[in-house]
């Protein structure tokens, strides 16, 4: 699977710098916006695997606006929100939300790969089940067809056999007439 | 995680067997640790001996329904396979309606016994209820019993409940159909009462005699004998072949065949759906 894809939201250009410099040493492929509204914007535009946003924002849009707009654009869309300590009870209402999780500040690189590196394994285990579910189908449905095609095949040829069995147990009449009544009996068209 | 030797396996296999009729052979024995060895650990057991005898010294307790409800596998889905439901829908019971009529009864008179003999968690026979309601409307049409019978309580439960997680509902099940006939319960969707009533559910172990269930007019057995030996599957087609109506309609999984298991079932076809007669 190829790497996650970073939206990161902050108003604060030093943050932005930090995250985009981390994560892309880390291979994420990362964007940055600097307000909810580009972020809105972008997310309408772009599928991000991930967006990392600021709780506060100035503007009209905060991490609550983003993550509702993230999820409600795509559904697949996790949401980190990077929270400051006294906003804590903002953040566990934004989980209650749908964000994945919080992050608080100053952000703790390692624990932030730990996140990402769990999301990535819940994104490829979804979709082994997905591609699994999907490969079932269609065996399901490729045997299906074949087990039906021979049930009513064999059922016909079951038939077929007994009228021959019945046509050679005709003693009152010569071999000749029996063979015909044999042919008929092989000949008729299937019932289905 | 607790791993199974040899001789538990046997004894543990032998055990289910005598509960539920699921055959599990011994290249199977992976099966017992990953349904087992949670519970194995929720009830403190060291070993799988010890979870056996804690469980067979308590017949028909908890722990002897837990181990059903983690041996029989829930998998199905509304409208699953699609097929049996439009043969439902555009074949049998008109059929059935037809040939009720010629025997001199009213539409509003007929009543109509169906019989889901592997509910699992409900989806089938109430998309069977869907089905008959979109078919007759809301007045009019026959009186219906739909069953719904399965081996698991827990599974039962739930059918009886009839309340259905996202993950459940998102299979299988068209928006519209969902909208009208589910309202929202919180983070789950329960089938509205108009359908609910249409269904009553019991456990039953089918290996066990088919005690006071009457006739049927159509039964679904589908995905359930594949769990079965070939002598277990001949019994139990043959005791399902006794409950059917003279002109009664057995389906099976698509993936399953009767052929060797019951002579007196004729597979008939229909479009792309096959199903089953009374010879």
């Amino acid at each position: 699977m190829a790497n996650l894809s970073i939206l990161v939201v902050d108003d604060d250009p030093v943050t932005r710098a930090l995250l985009t410099k981390r994560l892309a040493n880390e291979d994420y492929t990362v964007e940055t916006v600097e307000n909810g509204l580009l972020a809105v914007d972008r997310l309408g535009q772009q599928f991000y695997d991930v967006v990392l946003t600021d709780l506060m924002m100035p503007g009209g849009v905060d991490g609550i606006g983003v993550l509702e707009a993230a999820k409600r654009i795509n559904i697949k869309t996790e949401v980190i929100l990077i929270t400051a300590h006294a906003s804590i009870n903002n953040a566990i209402e934004a989980m209650k939300k749908g964000a994945v999780d919080y992050l608080q500040k100053p952000i703790n690189f390692d624990e932030l790969f730990l996140r990402l590196d769990k999301i990535r394994n819940l994104k490829m285990l979804i979709k082994n089940a997905s591609d699994l579910r999907e490969a079932m189908d269609v065996t399901e449905k490729t045997s299906a067809e074949t087990i039906q095609d021979l049930e009513i095949m064999v059922a016909d040829m079951n038939q077929r056999l007994t009228a021959v069995k019945t046509a050679l147990a005709k003693t009152d009449i010569d071999a000749e007439s029996r063979i015909r009544l044999v042919m008929q009996a092989l000949e008729t068209a299937s019932p289905s | 995680m607790i791993k199974i030797k040899p001789e538990e396996i046997k004894i543990l296999s032998s055990y289910i067997y005598n509960l539920s009729g699921i055959s599990i052979d011994a290249s199977k024995a992976y099966l017992l640790e990953t349904r087992f060895g949670k519970l194995l650990e929720e009830e403190g057991c060291k070993s799988y001996s010890e979870f056996y005898h804690k469980a067979k010294s308590n017949s028909g307790g908890k722990l002897e329904k837990k181990i059903i409800d983690a041996i029989t596998t829930n998998e199905t889905l509304f409208f699953r396979d699609t097929n049996p439901f439009d043969l439902l829908k555009f074949k049998i019971l008109p059929d059935l309606m037809d040939a009720r009529s010629a025997k001199g009864t009213r539409a509003g008179n007929t009543q109509l016994k169906i019989w889901s003999s592997a509910c699992s968690t409900g989806q089938e026979i109430y998309s069977v209820a869907i089905v008959l309601k979109e078919l007759f409307g809301p007045s009019g049409g026959p009186k219906v019993s739909l069953v719904g019978t399965d081996l698991s309580d827990a599974a039962v439960a739930q059918a009886s409940a009839g309340t259905y997680n996202k993950f459940e509902i998102e299979r299988g099940l068209p928006r519209e159909k969902l909208q009208r006939y589910f309202t929202m319960a919180g983070n789950n969707w329960k089938i509205k009462d108009e359908i609910r009533a249409m269904a009553s559910f019991r456990r039953m172990n089918l290996m066990q005699p088919f005690m006071g269930l009457g006739k049927f007019d159509i039964i679904f057995c589908r995905n359930v004998a594949i769990y079965f030996t070939l002598p277990d599957r001949k019994k139990l087609f043959n005791k399902i072949a006794d409950v059917l109506e003279p002109d009664g309609y057995l389906i099976i999984g698509s993936t399953e065949s009767l052929t060797g298991v019951c002579p007196r079932f004729v597979p008939k076809r229909h479009l792309r759906s096959v199903y089953y007669q009374l010879s």
